[in-house]
């Protein structure tokens, strides 16, 4: 690492410090002279080149209009920037508590949503995620605001991973360029938003899983589907709805004891154990997919299953239902 | 000249790959397409007519491609057929673009001699702003033509800066930048985003105003190529017929400020320009300047100077100083009373009682100075001189040098023979006119037996040709006569106290049509005696100005409806030429006339002595005056969108009944609901609660439910009825 690039990640480091301790995270945040920086875009910067060329040209031909017109459009340059902060402060950035963690899969588009709040019209407010990491990516065409309207405004930052994880979202960067281009009033606020990225689930075969199974000397194996017939009843349970009207137990409404369905359990009697190193796949991330795949399969079909990776102490034992589905989930991403 | 090669640019840019996609809304294309026309008009005087079509086609072209655009546009959202993804936009193929551009390059390469080098630079710079438009492919083009539009702005008040152009220049620039705040608010009604940049403009001008007073004023950095603009007003050659085409345009010349405010009368305003002393038998023209006696080394001329404006010569009390602001001319002339003088470093003071600028009269200059209105010119002259002005060529006007030696036998005394041609002049059926006949081989002949009409230069030429032929030193002198005074330019309060005191103020404004031509004689120990011939012809034009046969003919031959011959049929319109006038004349004088020595005096008077953090200071309090002005102004309209917010009718209404009760013991605590601040009052009085109750209920659904405007009238009429229920009710208490 050359002393260039030293110095640049310190530096780097010494902003974010400093940024942390001016803007801490919070799910709010409301834009005022605490949080906004502005600077000259470049074209700002030709601007104000272009006044000096005026400058020069007045002089040059001892032209007073010229030289007004210069003056004028110097001090406009300067009444811009006190704008393009007016336009950007009071501005309140809300993030949802309860949206700033997001789950989803990888592959699959996540939403973060952002309410902004105006108590007057504030134009040309753009929002960009720039500290995300590169395992993420930002959709930039969607987040940004042409012309804020008094009240509450939603945007929504689509965000894209392709790798299983769990990622934070980092500061988001909100600017503007209003009213002429001159100045870009920017701020970078940070929501504390994460996102658990699960592996992309990939679909397996089950007879493939099935004879796979019969090789190892456990001889345990699980059932998708077809063979529940020979599954022993273990209880009766009160209707929920949406469950299938075939496991309705008919004697029961018949006699008018009310709604049950009939459930059943695994007549292995034993625990359905997942495990990464069954997978049939050489590369980790698609046995990964694979147990995320199964994962979903056996919750959706009311399995209990436990979830065993590459050693023994980072197991989850054998459990259904969804938040038992997260943390198998969560486990994957994090693996 | 990096900002001329966009042309040339033009093909790296749209090579590049642009990752972001650029368009502008169908509103701010057009917008951006007016300003363009704007732009190119305001420097259109100074385009050859070529380059003004050219420019005008790509304008039609563009104006064409933006029409199509939208109706596609149209099109393609009523379909909704988003299968499609391509572009509707219609784009001319960079090849043509190119070849075009590379036509008109060399158009301009090849008239460049003829243009000078400041009017290529403009007709190249209109030209790839006006092709700039259509290859607008992402925002840095869009930039690059809004700041080329901002330079061509500032390229025309090279040429002009009177105060209607300034105005006009203004306007320009609010669209101009209208049109870059616009991409930035879309959503903006065009007439909004006016508003803004004029609100963002005027908030701007107190800090540059400051600016422009004490903003050190640099001398030029380097030689610039000045503009060689069609020179106005006289010319130094005059054949008859040429001050009467000069005479019918109405453009200003010069204005003059009177010091002491007793301005001379009229018949004594002889501005005098160039004296013409060559007559070849068509025309007058200057001398070529004796390098002996006229050479630009300043020791010589300040020797001639001081021989000829001799101080001890003049009365001090005859002295009337006065200032003089000409507009630009784009020669050297300059005007005075004669004699006159001046301790003006840029001025030439020749030995003819002219006077001279160092620099071309690109813009408009003030001078000051000195008349002795009655002191003789040159009592003394060489022979040479005296030979000069005698000389005549051979054989022309025989008849004329017939009447001339007759009358030197008739007349021995050169003055007496001067009266005796003027008498001629006034007796015979001579006639004044702006049309004159046109005369064969320019010959005075001609005119003085024959058509016996014409104007000034005629009657001048035609008498000094006599003096000469008849043995006196004579010379055509010309310049202009009288002037239009206007008392509108100083403001009410010093007009009136300084009228108490019996001294006028105001300006005189001297137009092109005060043009005139008269002849000089030298008279031994007179020196040169003015006599002006078309005093004899035209009394009234030399005595007040006012010649109705003079102006008739002016308002017949002028066809341009602005100019105040027309405009003075109304008085109205006439007050307001003057208004305007006046206006222009203090534009002129402080704005444009604010020089490096004024600063230097005014930065003197206001700090004591100069220095650089004084002056660095007043700037930065002013940035922070002007600062608080932004703020001040955005606290102010939020202010008062609360007051309005706060106002409404209903909620009047509705404290003037809660005042009412609080004064009869019962007040209402801010943080008592209206439901429980009626059980109370049903206690203390409870005669007054019906009524309160309905002014409550009222007040309740006119407030805080969202009501339709007529449902909202409604409610109030109630709201009103109950209101003088209540104040009925509280009267019987």
């Amino acid at each position: 690492m050359t002393l260039k690039e030293n110095a640049l990640t310190w530096f780097t480091q010494r902003a974010n410090s400093w940024l942390t301790k001016r803007i801490p995270a919070a799910n709010s945040h409301t834009l005022s002279n605490r949080n906004i920086f502005i600077l000259p875009t470049p074209f700002g910067i030709a601007y104000l080149s272009f006044v000096l060329l005026l400058f020069l040209l007045g002089t040059n031909y001892q032209n007073n209009i010229i030289l007004l017109l210069s003056y004028l459009l110097a001090s406009f340059f300067i009444t811009v920037m006190m704008h393009s902060f007016l336009n950007f402060s009071k501005l309140k950035i809300t993030v949802p508590v309860n949206q700033q963690h997001q789950l989803g899969y990888a592959g699959q588009p996540l939403y973060f949503p952002l309410i902004i709040s105006a108590v007057k019209k504030h134009y040309h407010v753009n929002f960009q995620l720039k500290s995300l990491p590169p395992q993420l990516n930002f959709d930039d065409r969607k987040a940004s605001l042409a012309c804020c309207e008094k009240g509450d405004n939603s945007r929504q930052l689509l965000i894209i991973g392709q790798q299983r994880g769990e990622y934070s979202l980092g500061r988001v960067t909100i600017y503007s360029e209003y009213s002429f281009g001159l100045f870009k009033s920017w701020s970078q606020l940070d929501f504390a938003q994460h996102v658990t990225l699960y592996p992309k689930p990939k679909r397996i075969v089950s007879k493939q899983y099935a004879l796979l199974n019969d090789k190892t000397e456990q001889g345990e194996s699980i059932s998708l589907r077809g063979n529940r017939g020979i599954d022993d009843f273990s209880e009766l349970k009160h209707f929920v709805r949406g469950e299938s009207k075939a496991r309705t137990a008919w004697k029961q409404l018949a006699k008018g004891q009310g709604h049950f369905t009939k459930h059943y359990q695994e007549n292995h009697g034993g625990l359905l154990w997942l495990k990464l190193s069954d997978m049939p796949a050489e590369n980790i991330e698609t046995q990964l997919s694979y147990l995320t795949f199964l994962v979903n399969e056996l919750t959706r079909t009311e399995q209990v299953f436990g979830l065993q990776l590459n050693s023994s102490h980072s197991e989850i034992l054998p459990n259904s239902g969804s938040s038992h589905q997260q943390r198998c989930l969560q486990a994957l991403a994090r693996f | 000249m990096s900002l001329f090669s966009f042309s040339t640019n033009k093909k790296v840019i749209a090579t590049k790959p642009k990752i972001a996609h650029f368009s502008l809304s169908t509103q701010n294309s057009w917008l951006l397409w007016c300003c363009q026309c704007i732009n190119i008009a305001l420097i259109s005087a100074e385009l050859s007519s070529w380059m003004l079509a050219i420019i005008a086609l790509s304008f039609v072209w563009q104006a064409l491609l933006l029409n199509k655009n939208a109706t596609s546009h149209k099109l393609s959202s009523d379909k909704k057929n988003s299968q499609s993804k391509k572009k509707p936009d219609h784009h001319i193929s960079p090849v043509f673009l190119g070849f075009f551009a590379i036509a008109g390059c060399l158009a301009i390469t090849l008239s460049a001699q003829g243009l000078g080098v400041l009017l290529s630079m403009v007709h190249l710079l209109s030209f790839a702003y006006a092709l700039k438009a259509f290859e607008l492919k992402s925002r840095r083009d869009f930039y690059q033509l809004f700041l080329l539009g901002l330079f061509l702005v500032a390229a025309a008040l090279i040429f002009k800066q009177d105060l209607s152009f300034a105005l006009i220049a203004m306007v320009a620039l609010v669209v101009n930048l209208a049109v870059l705040l616009q991409f930035f608010s879309r959503a903006q009604a065009v007439s909004n985003t006016l508003k803004t940049v004029l609100l963002l403009l005027g908030q701007s001008m107190f800090l540059a105003a400051v600016l422009f007073i004490v903003f050190p004023r640099l001398s030029p950095f380097w030689q610039v190529p000045q503009a060689n603009s069609a020179t106005t007003g006289l010319s130094d050659t005059v054949q008859p017929g040429d001050i009467a085409k000069l005479a019918q345009s109405s453009e200003l010349a010069f204005r003059v400020n009177f010091s002491q405010g007793n301005i001379p009368t009229y018949s004594q305003l002889y501005w005098r320009a160039m004296v013409l002393e060559d007559y070849d038998g068509r025309a007058w023209s200057r001398t070529a300047p004796d390098p002996a006696t006229v050479s630009h080394d300043n020791y010589q001329l300040e020797a001639i100077n001081k021989r000829l404006f001799m101080p001890n010569t003049f009365k001090e009390s005859e002295k009337l100083n006065y200032q003089i602001i000409t507009e630009p001319s784009f020669q050297h002339w300059l005007f005075a009373l004669a004699p006159a003088t001046s301790k003006d470093n840029s001025l030439l003071l020749l030995p003819d009682y002219t006077i001279q600028s160092r620099k071309l009269l690109s813009q408009a200059k003030g001078y000051h100075l000195d008349s002795y209105l009655n002191s003789p010119l040159e009592v003394n002259i060489a022979q040479e001189r005296k030979a000069q002005n005698l000389a005549l060529p051979a054989r022309s006007n025989p008849r004329l040098v017939q009447l001339a030696q007759q009358l030197a036998q008739q007349y021995p005394d050169s003055e007496q023979r001067a009266q005796a041609v003027l008498t001629q002049i006034r007796e015979q059926q001579y006639f004044y006119t702006l049309e004159p006949p046109r005369l064969l081989n320019n010959s005075l002949d001609q005119f003085f037996f024959d058509t016996k009409a014409g104007f000034c230069e005629h009657y001048a030429s035609a008498f000094t040709f006599i003096m000469r032929a008849s043995g006196v030193p004579a010379r055509l002198v010309t310049g202009y006569l009288g002037g239009e005074y206007n008392n509108l330019s100083s403001d009410g309060t010093t007009n009136r106290s300084n009228e108490a005191q019996g001294a006028q103020q105001g300006h005189l404004s001297i137009y092109q049509s005060d043009a005139h031509a008269w002849s000089e004689i030298w008279v031994e120990g007179k020196g040169w005696l003015r006599v002006d011939p078309t005093a004899a012809v035209d009394p009234m034009r030399v005595n007040s100005g006012f010649s109705t046969q003079l102006q008739q003919q002016q308002l017949a031959l002028n066809n341009n409806l602005l100019s105040f011959n027309h405009l003075k049929k109304f008085a109205w319109l006439n007050e307001l030429r003057l208004r305007f006038d006046a206006l222009d004349y203090q534009w002129t004088r402080w704005v444009l006339g604010y020089s490096n020595d004024k600063q230097r005096d005014l930065l003197q008077q206001l700090l004591g002595k100069v220095q650089a953090w004084k002056v660095a200071l007043i700037i930065i309090g002013a940035m922070a005056i002007s600062i608080a002005l932004v703020f001040g102004v955005m606290l102010l309209i939020n202010h008062q969108k609360k007051q309005k917010r706060a106002l409404s009718p209903w909620l009047v209404l509705y404290q003037k009944a809660l005042l009412i009760l609080a004064n009869n013991g019962l007040e209402k605590p801010v943080n008592v609901t209206p439901q429980k601040f009626l059980l109370i009052l049903k206690i203390k009085y409870p005669e007054l609660s019906l009524a309160f109750a309905r002014v409550n209920a009222s007040f309740t659904r006119l407030n805080y439910q969202e009501l339709t405007r007529e449902e909202q009238k409604k409610e109030f009429k109630k709201l009103q009825q109950h209101y003088k229920n209540f104040i009925k009710a509280t009267k019987k208490i």
